[in-house]
């Protein structure tokens, strides 16, 4: 798109800044996981970046490997979607750690997965807090959708959502350690188009 | 007798979380809602002393339903439960008729120290 030149060609200053965003949206999100699972969570220094769309299943190993997607879109000021993937490993010990009464019981109960689902909610809330409090913007989420599948297909069904999207995505990554082990995050926002602009023009450090 | 809590939350996790915290605190939760329609049904047939309401639900959202509550019941006391960075919902919850908001994820005691604040307070 026009409006766009930079998508894949963020400046250092611009990374820094979506970078701190990330940083205290992480913040936020450490204090919300630790009040879920009532342990305390440390948190690794979160790492933001903007890849292509395509390159989305990398992060977790690859179209085929097992994830757990917690989806929703973002209305506001500016829009867009959210997508939070956990490798299936630390979805599950996420699940058991939240609900302990049900840890023996092996895979997802309902129960588990509606943990898991509020806690994308919850997380996406922490980070859109820390982006509104830097940029001022107000955003709303919607009711979050659950889905545990192949990376590929999970990244599918939501690009199948999507209208008009940036065809570079805003990734937080953030590795989160619970009781001494590690869960990790990776928080995907899908921009609409001019929702890049917007937010890094509300940064003050907005594209050329 | 105890007091009656209606617990609306789209999230059976946070509605289980919410009963588990009131009921060991003493109060009787009497009904549960997903969504804002049916916590307007379930308020008209049950008339609990206080809601607890999540904002953001599928078919009708937490402002809405608690407009509805309001009309059915002008001192009905709703709690609402926000996630972080929901103030201007919030607000409009206020004006809507809620009497008070606690932030998602919650601190038991601090649910428990809401729901005992938006119980004494006066009925409009």
């Amino acid at each position: 798109m026009t409006s766009m030149p930079g998508a894949g060609r963020l400046t250092p200053l611009q990374i820094d800044a979506l970078g701190e965003a990330g940083n205290i949206g992480a913040g936020n999100a450490a204090i919300a996981l630790s009040l879920m699972v009532s342990k305390k969570v440390e948190l690794s220094t979160p790492k933001a970046s903007l890849i292509p769309l395509a390159g989305v299943p990398d992060l977790v190993g690859g179209p085929e490997a097992a994830v757990a997607g917690i989806y929703l879109e973002v209305q506001g000021d500016c829009s867009g979607s959210i997508l939070l993937l956990l490798e299936e490993e630390s979805a599950l010990i996420l699940a058991s750690l939240m609900v302990p009464a049900e840890s023996g019981e092996a895979g997802l109960t309902v129960v588990k997965r509606s943990a898991l689902q509020e806690t994308g909610s919850i997380l996406s809330a922490a980070y859109l807090s820390a982006l509104g409090q830097l940029t001022g913007l107000f955003f709303k989420p919607s009711v979050p959708g659950f889905a545990m599948d192949m990376a590929g297909a999970i990244l599918d069904h939501v690009l199948a959502d999507l209208a008009a999207s940036e065809d570079h995505v805003l990734v937080v990554e953030t590795d989160f350690i619970v009781s001494g082990v590690k869960i990790m995050g990776h928080l995907v926002l899908f921009p609409d188009l001019g929702t890049l602009d917007t937010i890094l023009e509300h940064l003050g450090v907005p594209f050329d | 007798m105890a007091p009656s809590v209606l617990i609306v939350d789209d999230a059976l996790f946070m509605r289980m979380m919410i009963k588990d915290i009131l009921s060991k605190d003493g109060f009787e939760v009497v009904g549960e809602a997903e969504n804002g329609v049916e916590a307007v049904k379930k308020y008209a047939d049950l008339h609990p002393d206080l809601v607890t309401m999540d904002i953001v639900m599928p078919e009708m959202d937490g402002i809405e339903a608690v407009r509805n509550i309001i009309k059915i019941d002008p001192g009905a006391r709703v709690l609402m439960c926000s996630a972080m960075g929901q103030q201007l919902l919030v607000v409009e919850a206020l004006e809507a008729g809620a009497k008070d908001f606690i932030i998602k994820p919650f601190q038991p005691a601090k649910v428990v120290e809401a729901v005992r604040k938006a119980l004494t307070s006066e009925q409009d």
